[in-house]
């Protein structure tokens, strides 16, 4: 970021709004505490983002099929020393394969970033739209074993041949 | 509560005029000459700068301690001391 001391003093108020820190009128007296908690702060916002996740470039090169190896912490360790704890998924298996190539090109580190602000913004282990996909399977699954049922006369699903 | 000392319950006790810095809770004689060579040299300007800093406790405390050396239990004996001060005066 540029050099906060030639900034003007409206600028460096609209740096602490942005950051939401609290603050009184910057003048001569408090600009350089404003500048070094400005500092602190754009200091400790790089080191979150600019963190790649490298297991996503893993995936892009096993074979789509389904079954994902485990992504250990110290694999992430040793490109990029984190100190924010990598939340890992231990095991993918999808019975589908085709569907489940990931939409988005993994790049290394700005579709990483994008990837992994997705998924820890969930917090789940396996995405949403997996466990949608699953359940929808599972459903029409069990639909399809319902209506091939030799079932009752007064059952609702009987179709009208 | 914790327990204030009397130099505390002297400043807060009364109007500060136009007394010393070093009047002020957890400003000594080393302290008190720093902020006095930084332009502070009496205690209603340190009173301003707390004041311009929207009696924000911390931001003060931390303010004190770059500016001064102080370390964090004397910036937070004034910061409690002006605190006062401010509610039964200002």
């Amino acid at each position: 970021m540029a050099a906060l001391r030639n900034k003007s003093d409206q600028e460096i108020k609209d740096l602490l709004d942005e950051y939401g820190i609290k603050h009184g009128p910057v003048v001569d007296t408090t600009r350089p505490l404003y500048e070094k908690k400005l500092k602190e702060t754009m200091a400790k916002a790089k080191v979150t983002v600019t963190k790649p996740s490298p297991d996503r470039t893993f995936y892009r090169e096993d074979q789509e099929e389904v079954t994902y190896v485990t992504y250990q912490t110290p694999v992430s360790i040793d490109y990029f020393s984190c100190l924010r704890p990598v939340f890992r998924p231990h095991v993918y298996n999808t019975p589908s394969s085709s569907s489940y190539s990931k939409p988005t090109p993994v790049v290394k580190s700005g579709g990483g970033v994008v990837k992994k602000e997705n998924t820890t913004s969930s917090g789940r282990l396996i995405p949403l739209w997996v466990q949608f996909l699953v359940f929808l399977i599972l459903a029409g699954f069990l639909y399809f074993i319902f209506t091939n049922m030799e079932s009752a006369e007064s059952s609702p699903f009987n179709r009208i041949q | 509560m914790s327990t204030t000392s009397q130099k505390h319950r002297d400043f807060v006790a009364e109007p500060m005029g136009d007394k010393p810095v070093t009047a002020l809770s957890g400003i000594g004689e080393v302290l008190g000459k720093k902020l006095e060579e930084q332009g502070f040299d009496r205690a209603f300007v340190v009173l301003g700068q707390y004041l311009l800093l929207r009696k924000d406790g911390e931001l003060f405390t931390e303010w004190l301690k770059d500016t001064s050396g102080a370390n964090t239990r004397n910036a937070t004996s004034c910061s409690q001391c002006l605190r006062e001060w401010c509610d039964a005066f200002l």
